[in-house]
């Protein structure tokens, strides 16, 4: 055990996502796919997906290459896999979006650009679970956040698989009766594993260390944990597994992803329990932007589920599933990594720049890398924007959405530029900025020197 | 010709109220290969177990006539030489008395690391400092290793405060 170094991609990975976000930003504020086209339109597919794999996916990728290392205190497996991981990923995206388009009739070649992003995604989210499922391996004892994130992995190895299915499916690749089967009623499992199991399972698992590292808590391995870890990791077999046997046993989906979100509310209520435990058993008193921010983050997860269950009580969760998962994909994940991120890259730069330095000249403090009262308002924005463009969106009023949604994308730029500032050392002092042995990192990749 | 275990007899330093911990760690550290350790202690030393058992041990507990227990601990198959990875200082020499003592365990981090490393480079070749710290340094510890420092680290018993010892510009001396 040598501890954890910096990861070389994961700048790499941010940038990545964060052009993604800004994309789907657009899309969304120039009526592109939902709510102006339905749920399965393949401009829709085209906006769910780069949300889905180019921003919180790559965010994801990025963030974990850097904090499974810490979670289980061992180096990473490969960091020259994570290179070829991001090319592929990236690409693969590509592929499918021209795929969906190609769908859509807005292109008439007949490359199969579907079977393609098959091809490409199935590799690059094989790279990235090989790598982290390695360094895990190496693992003597998995820590609980590390469970987390293990049961992660195989959601995000199920999620893909049904999207290759489906892919190759639509593409008229395959025709297997029951392939075609699983694609039609299929798709709710797939959003199940990808944004409940890969997306917010991860996320939770992660989040149980870094709020207790940058807040100075406790790190929890409480009773409620390990229920929080079971009872989440039954809900999503029951949704997963359940849900595709359903479907290809001519049952219906729907009881098992009904009887999973169930299990995924107790055991959402749990992590609730322990994040509100975190805040309180604090040491810190004053805590961080990222650390207010994430608070805003979780509510949006609550009232997540408060929706679905409102929706489901009326009847109308169909009707209005866009509105859910936009408040899971941008108030809750996008509002947890927006967060996450401001920070990380800030520690992350710092511990590059000046960690060969401490002790031998005076250095930054962390906290020098950043302006918190000018990104506070980004952050502000943000999420009234969020909130304002769900209000909107279950009212059924498609023009103020655009309204709300190009008020997020002026906040996101407003965020990714002091990311930018922070990671350029723009916000500390020139004279204290690089002190005799002192480097500028570079944008996207992080050296180990 | 070593014999398969080496014994030590803690219960003296427990019945003088003192903390076994270090001891326990320099016997586990001063091992050669495939050689485990016999102990003798007041009570069951259950936290130890785990402690050990993340650094290649399994453990035989049994109760003695007299209520004090006696433990075996046995170097698991394949583990003798990666256990003291932990703590890459794994002479059988003990080191000397900390020459300086940080407690950084309510520090906002990183700063933890900074006042460690800060102290390390005002201190001399050959001299130990000691830190408290509230988890494991994961980023202390590379950067440890390029300054050419050996370290000795573990939890505490107590399970929530984790124990450093530094030893300056030392790395070297230990792989040799």
């Amino acid at each position: 055990m040598i501890g954890a170094s910096l990861s070389r991609w994961s700048m790499a990975y941010f940038a990545a996502a964060l052009i993604a976000l800004f994309a789907a930003e657009i899309m969304m504020t120039a009526g592109f796919g939902f709510p102006g086209a339905t749920v399965a339109a393949p401009e829709t597919l085209i906006l769910v997906h780069v949300v889905a794999i180019g921003w919180l996916s790559l965010l994801m990728c990025g963030a974990l290459l850097q904090f499974v290392p810490v979670l289980v205190v061992q180096p990473l497996y490969s960091d020259t896999l994570a290179l070829p991981a991001l090319v592929l990923l990236v690409s693969g995206l590509a592929a499918l979006v021209l795929g969906f388009l190609q769908l859509g009739g807005y292109i008439g070649t007949s490359f199969p650009f579907l079977a393609a992003a098959s091809v490409l995604l199935g590799c690059g989210f094989a790279l990235i679970i090989w790598n982290l499922g390695r360094t895990l391996a190496a693992a003597p004892k998995l820590p609980l956040p590390a469970r987390f994130v293990t049961v992660g992995l195989v959601c995000v190895a199920a999620t893909v698989t049904l999207g290759i299915i489906f892919a190759l499916v639509l593409g008229g690749t395959v025709n297997a009766t029951s392939l075609l089967v699983l694609t039609g009623i299929g798709r709710p499992i797939h959003a199940t594993a990808g944004l409940g199991g890969w997306l917010t399972f991860t996320a939770m698992g992660v989040s149980y260390r870094l709020l207790a590292m940058f807040m100075l808590a406790p790190d929890l391995e409480r009773p409620t944990t390990r229920a929080a870890l079971l009872i989440g990791t039954i809900a999503l077999a029951v949704a997963i597994a359940g849900g595709v046997i359903a479907a290809l046993t001519h049952g219906n989906p729907a009881i098992a992803l009904l009887a999973a979100f169930i299990g995924g509310v107790l055991a959402l209520a749990l992590y609730g329990a322990d994040v509100r435990h975190l805040y309180r058993a604090r040491k810190r008193k004053n805590i961080e932007l990222n650390s207010r921010m994430t608070a805003f983050a979780f509510a949006s997860l609550a009232a997540s589920v408060v929706l679905i269950a409102v929706l489901l009580g009326l009847g109308q969760l169909e009707e209005h599933i866009g509105a859910v998962v936009f408040l899971v994909a941008f108030g809750w994940l996008s509002g947890l990594g927006l967060a996450q991120l401001y920070k990380i890259v800030a520690f992350l730069t710092w511990l590059e720049c000046y960690g060969p330095i401490l002790g031998k000249a005076p250095t930054p403090r962390v906290q020098d890398l950043v302006v918190e009262p000018r990104a506070v308002k980004w952050f502000r924005l943000y999420l009234l924007a969020v909130w304002a463009g769900e209000i909107v969106l279950l009212a059924g009023l498609p023009l103020l959405f655009r309204v709300a949604t190009a008020a997020m994308f002026v906040a996101t730029i407003g965020i990714a530029g002091e990311i930018l500032r922070t990671r350029r050392l723009h916000n500390v002092a020139a004279a204290s900025r690089l002190p005799a042995g002192a480097q500028l990192p570079r944008l996207l990749i992080s050296s180990h020197a | 010709m070593t014999s398969a275990f080496l014994e030590l007899d803690v219960r003296p330093t427990l019945r003088n109220g003192g903390e076994p911990f270090q001891e326990i760690m320099q016997a586990i550290a001063s091992l050669v290969p495939g050689q485990g350790l016999k102990l003798y202690a007041t009570f069951k030393p259950v936290p130890l177990f785990s402690v050990l058992k993340s650094k290649g041990f399994s453990n035989e507990a049994r109760e003695l006539d007299n209520g004090d227990w006696e433990v075996l601990f046995l170097p698991t198959e394949g583990a003798a030489h990666t256990a003291p990875a932990a703590a890459p200082a794994a002479d059988s020499a003990a080191w000397p008395a900390p020459m300086q003592e940080l407690d950084n365990r309510d520090l906002d981090p990183p700063e933890p690391m900074v006042r460690t490393l800060a102290a390390t480079e005002a201190m001399q070749q050959g001299e130990v400092l000691c830190a408290l710290l509230c988890r494991e340094p994961v980023f202390l510890l590379p950067e440890l290793a390029k300054r050419g420092h050996a370290w000795r680290g573990a939890f505490e018993p107590d399970g929530t405060t984790y124990k450093i010892l530094i030893r300056i510009g030392a790395a070297d001396r230990e792989a040799a």
